[in-house]
């Protein structure tokens, strides 16, 4: 469900082989004039087609990280670049350009729970429609079937006209999940997808991000609480311990050692099959 | 330099000048109710304002005249007073009290000294502030009546091991009952209330109450003629109550949709959440909620007697657009508000998909909003219908024409019939709104 | 009839006091539940009805007529047209109350049953008494019943293609049109231009109001903020132990049962009559010459009914577990008012009382506009004697009482509300201060 190289939106093919997706340098993100640091000095980059879990404490900046990549936070200091393009520079209107190739789920799910299933997928539209249509609400034929055949892939196709906030919490997630194929991103972003759902729902919507990240070639950022989905799941697992990078390498390589430096001394693993 | 002494002296302040505030009415209505008490009848609040009456007997009056200054003065005694002895209501309501620095009670010793000190103290400390080598001491150690009576102001935490008092042993209990029982006596007498005059009702009254319990309803569908003929603007209008009730009812109507049409952009400026990007939006946002509070504190009433002037009275027009106005300020308010009460997380999941404003408008805010939009609509023309049924008493059209004419000409017994028939359409639109209400929200 | 099964259901006994109260209650809820939708069909269609004459009578015609038809047929026709519309499609009363017809085994309606429901309608509808029974005689004949909708997995059908959505959009427009028709004449945009010079001279005015008024001023303020303050003390007085007897909750048993009627009953009608029109009345009453007693009156008995309801319904929404926990520790009723209801109660009424302040305050500046004293008497008069300088002064005091009482009273019931610190600051410093003292005396945290 890629569009086609060529096309304004997606590199060519020379540009899959010759540089990484991500790339950030030095990226840091202050508050309170300098009291609190959310992230300080944080480099690393990432290919395409990888599945990236970010892992580490409540505050250690991992939201914060996700959010300064399609600029819903403004970083301090540093830069990010997508495809070779400095984000932290760019416009407005650049910006809004890029954020429609990339997905991005999240925690409480963020649907308009009063709308229709159906409504909440084709927003993630949003970013190619004209003015005039998405402010008349009219979707075209091709999106709405388009839609409808997302629902389907994630099996909520009897659910397209009922209430968001009617669905359990992980069909909630699933039809943000389909939101995010709507945009047919190159990246998605997934701020903690899993930490408001039980295990065995958590294992299932990570399925179909790895799905996503496997059948359409979308790299995938995932920030997990559970080593284990990020041991299952993740191709590369980056850890940041109070805003600096910890850790960056293979699941195999995170021992207990390592574990109790990411997470502190009283830190136990907790298994989620 | 203030900052370093007093680094709440905003509060202390008002604090103070609360107490101040309750014992200068407590004096001042004292005072009043003295003179109200003997000069009896004679007495009216605007002599006591205009100080005009002279009396044989000892005449307050004269003291707030020339010896204002004795009063003041006697207040601030006695404030001070108050708040030296006990925990005074000003200190209550911002949460200050007087704490020992040495130990956990203070003595009576420490609080005379405090009292005694403090004329001293006023005159003093300006000058120690001025010289660097007493201001550390006054920075720390506090003005001179602090420092020797080691006591001070400070904020006050309520001890979780002690019970609290019962209200008939603190300062606070006996200030309010006091204040009550002031208000209760000041009331009475301002109100000129006289309960007999309701049990001993006049030929009149008697008239009135028979009218309303048979009353008249005549001029149901017929028209008035005595109406008809006086304003020639309506000729064509038979004023009679069924038609006035349906002109009354769409005024309120068309004064509740274009309000709310109107709002809705204006609420939007309004909210904080949506104006906090610029320095020019805030100040926008200031603008549009100032005039919402201005234009809303003046009552529909007042609106109608102002526009009545300017357009003419009996005039349908003149009720809607003073419907109008207040319309757009009290939606304007309270939309305004449930904009500032919305979940941030689908503006932001719009946001990250790449929407515009206007598309995270469109589809992350409205969509939240809606149900309480409407709600708050039909409980805005709920009070609209009610509101235009007065309108005409005042200057607008509409069914108060009736109720003014038949006051006018003591016709009581269709006067009932006339609010006999808003009784029954007030209660049905509000039944009505209330179950549509129930459904939508 | 629909294949549901009765759970057991065994009506209430009539010979137990309490099996009769149940019972009285059981059918007044039929009667209500059921006649609700017929009552605001039954408006919607008649209030359509008039609002197309008038608009009719008034374009072709120049004059209103309420009805283009004989008043019996109008009578007739709209019962009939309701009746048709809650056969056989979705009225508005059935959106509403979100019901809908369904045939055995909840199927849809055939013709000949719908036809059936129809005919019998008026046997069980219009004499009211019919919809008490368990399954009224129209849905038993015709085998068809009315049930919660259960919303279906097909896409909802846009407003335009349903019944109730077309008579709505028709009522909103015939109505914009009449409102328009007869509160905008021809003149009125003529008055308008034509008047703006007198417009020019009031706002003139605010900008130079007479100052010598300002002592005058301030005793018509007081007066008005004692009027309302006294009405709101009296009303508190006597709308506290009313509004025991006005939740649900609290009268349950037969003789309360009668009160609870009543009561809310006659609230709802007093509260029908804005405070000016009881200020009309007790002027009546009582005389001019103590015109703001009458004022006072009239805001004492509206607050009552006001207040009243206010803090009935808070009182039914209150929570159960601590009457639960005080009735199983074998408490009277008077103690389970003490310990489980009232400290619940306490701030949302303080509250309330707060909010019934304000709105007295807004309606005592213009009870003296019909000269029921207070600040709109001599407000009025200078209007009226085209005195605006002089009005001006009485326009700033009363936008300045009723500005500075709403701030404050939001503030106030702010803090009633949510029961915090009136402003955050003072619970960091709190919370500072402790630290600090406890870190002073040497204590950990």
């Amino acid at each position: 469900m890629n569009t086609c190289p060529g096309e304004p939106d997606s590199p060519g093919p020379y540009f899959i082989m010759s540089q990484p997706h991500l790339r950030f340098e030095n990226l840091t993100k202050v508050y309170e004039r300098g009291q609190v640091v959310a992230l300080k000095n944080v480099s690393f980059t990432v290919e395409r087609g990888e599945f990236l879990v970010i892992i580490g404490l409540s505050g250690s900046g991992k939201s914060t990280l996700l959010r300064c990549i399609n600029r819903l936070i403004d970083s301090s200091g540093g830069s990010i670049f997508v495809d070779g393009v400095d984000v932290t520079e760019l416009s407005n209107a650049g910006m809004r350009r890029v954020r429609r190739k990339i997905g991005m789920i999240f925690q409480h799910f963020n649907l308009i729970k009063r709308s229709s299933v159906l409504t909440n997928v084709l927003s993630g539209r949003l970013g190619y429609m004209p003015m005039w249509r998405s402010v008349f609400g009219l979707f075209t034929k091709t999106d709405r079937e388009a839609a409808l055949r997302n629902l389907d892939r994630v099996g909520l196709a009897d659910k397209a006209y009922a209430r968001a906030d009617e669905l359990s919490g992980g069909q909630q997630q699933r039809v943000g999940i389909t939101r995010a194929l709507m945009q047919d991103p190159d990246l998605l972003l997934t701020d903690e997808p899993v930490s408001a759902l039980d295990p065995a729902t958590s294992h299932s919507v990570m399925q179909y991000l790895e799905q996503m990240n496997q059948e359409d070639g979308v790299t995938v950022l995932a920030s997990l609480h559970f080593l284990s989905l990020a041991r299952r799941f993740g191709t590369r697992i980056i850890a940041l311990k109070d805003g600096e990078l910890m850790f960056d390498g293979s699941p195999a390589e995170i021992d207990e050692v390592k574990f109790k430096e990411i997470y502190g001394e009283d830190a136990q693993e907790v298994e989620v099959r | 330099m203030m900052r370093m002494i007093a680094p709440d002296l905003r509060r202390r302040v008002l604090g103070f000048l609360l107490d101040l505030g309750i014992v200068y009415y407590f004096i001042h209505g004292s005072m009043y109710l003295y003179l109200a008490v003997w000069g009896r009848k004679t007495l009216a609040l605007y002599s006591y304002f205009k100080l005009q009456h002279d009396y044989a007997f000892f005449n307050p009056l004269k003291l707030v005249a020339w010896q204002w200054w004795l009063i003041l003065a006697g207040t601030i005694l006695l404030v001070i007073l108050l708040r030296t002895f006990g925990r005074s209501l000003g200190q209550r309501a911002t949460r200050f009290a007087l704490q020992s620095v040495v130990g956990d009670r203070i003595s009576l010793r420490q609080r005379v000294v405090r009292i005694l000190l403090l004329p001293f103290s006023v005159v003093a400390t300006p000058f120690q502030l001025l010289l660097p080598a007493t201001r550390r001491q006054v920075a720390t150690h506090g003005p001179l009546h602090d420092a020797l009576s080691k006591t001070s102001v400070g904020l006050y935490i309520k001890p979780s091991d002690q019970p609290r008092r019962p209200i008939w042993k603190t300062q606070w209990g006996w200030v309010v009952l006091a204040l009550l029982g002031i208000t209760f006596f000041l009331g009475w007498v301002i109100i000129d209330a006289e309960p007999e005059a309701l049990l001993s009702p006049s030929e009149e009254t008697r008239r009135q109450i028979s009218g309303f319990l048979r009353p008249d309803f005549t001029h149901l569908m017929t028209p008035e003629p005595a109406l008809t003929q006086n304003t020639p603007e309506v000729e064509k209008q038979k004023i009679s109550i069924l038609n006035l009730m349906v002109i009354t009812i769409l005024m309120a109507l068309i004064a509740t949709i274009l309000g709310a049409i109107l709002a809705f952009p204006l609420s939007f400026l309004g909210a904080r959440n949506m104006m906090s990007n610029s320095v020019g939006a805030m100040i926008l946002y200031r603008f549009v909620r100032g005039f919402f509070n201005l234009f809303r504190s003046i009552e529909i009433l007042i609106w109608v007697a102002l526009f009545a002037t300017w357009l003419g009275y009996g005039n349908a027009f003149t009720g809607v657009m003073a419907l109008v106005i207040h319309t757009i300020a009290a939606l304007g308010k309270l939309y305004s508000e449930q904009v500032e009460a919305i979940d941030p997380g689908p503006l932001e999941a719009i946001r990250a998909a790449g929407g515009s404003k206007l598309q995270i408008i469109r589809y992350a805010v409205i969509p939240q909003i809606i149900p309480s939009f409407l709600a708050f609509t039909l409980y805005r023309w709920d009070i609209n219908v009610r509101m235009a049924t007065i309108v005409s008493l005042v200057g607008g059209g509409g069914i108060g024409m009736l109720l003014f004419w038949y006051r006018h000409s003591r016709n009581f017994n269709e006067l009932g019939a006339v609010i006999l028939a808003i009784i029954i359409v007030v209660w049905t639109l509000d039944y009505i709104s209330g179950r549509v209400r129930e459904r939508i929200v | 009839m629909p294949e549901m099964t009765d759970f057991g259901y065994k009506p209430p006994s009539l010979r137990t006091w309490k099996g009769l109260s149940e019972t009285f209650d059981l059918l007044r809820h039929r009667i209500a539940s059921r006649l609700s939708p017929v009552f605001l069909d039954l408006v919607a269609v008649a209030t359509l009805w008039m609002m197309a004459s008038y608009m009719f009578s008034w374009l072709a015609w120049s004059e209103l007529r309420y009805f283009l038809v004989p008043g019996w047929v109008y009578f007739i026709g709209v019962i009939e047209a309701v009746a048709i519309w809650e056969s056989f499609g979705l009225s508005i009363g059935q959106k509403v109350s979100r019901t809908q017809l369904v045939g055995p085994g909840l199927a849809r309606p055939t013709f000949r049953q719908r036809f059936v429901h129809y005919l019998l309608w008026h046997v069980s509808v219009l004499p009211i008494i019919g919809l008490a029974w368990r399954h009224p005689l129209h849905e038993s004949v015709s085998g068809v019943a009315s049930v919660s909708v259960i919303r279906g997995e097909e896409r909802p059908a846009p407003w335009y293609q349903t019944s109730s959505g077309l008579l709505v959009f028709a009522l909103m427009i015939v109505s914009l049109s009449a409102a328009f028709a007869l509160t905008v004449r021809a003149d009125t945009w003529t008055n308008f231009i034509s008047n703006y010079g007198r417009a020019g001279k009031i706002i003139a005015a605010l900008f130079q109001p007479n100052h010598s008024l300002w002592r005058n001023g301030i005793a018509a303020l007081f007066e008005t903020i004692y009027m309302a303050l006294m009405a709101t003390f009296f009303g508190v007085l006597l709308s506290v132990p009313l509004s025991f007897f006005a939740a649900r909750n609290l009268t349950r048993n037969p003789v309360g049962r009668i009160f609870y009627t009543l009561i809310r009953g006659f609230l709802s009608i007093t509260r029908s009559v804005q405070p000016i029109i009881w200020a009309i009345i007790f002027l009546v009453w009582v005389g001019p010459e103590i015109a703001p007693f009458a004022g006072f009156l009239a805001l004492f008995v509206h607050s009552i009914a006001d207040l009243t309801k206010l803090y009935a319904e808070r009182l039914e929404s209150i929570d159960n577990g601590p009457i639960e926990a005080i009735t199983a520790t074998g408490g009277s009723w008077i103690s389970v008012l003490r310990y489980a209801v009232i400290p619940q109660i306490i701030n949302p009424y303080i509250s309330f009382t707060l909010y019934r302040w304000d709105i007295n305050i807004r309606m005592a500046t213009v009870l003296g506009l019909v000269g029921a004293g207070g600040i709109g008497q001599p407000l009025i008069r200078y209007l009226q004697g085209m005195r605006y300088k002089e009005a001006a002064i009485y326009i700033y005091l009363i936008a300045a009482l009723v500005w500075g009482i709403d701030a404050m009273s939001s503030r106030l019931r702010r803090y009633f509300d949510e029961g915090r610190p009136i402003d955050t600051q003072t619970k960091k410093e709190l919370d500072t201060e402790r630290y600090v003292k406890s870190e002073m005396a040497g204590r950990a945290r």
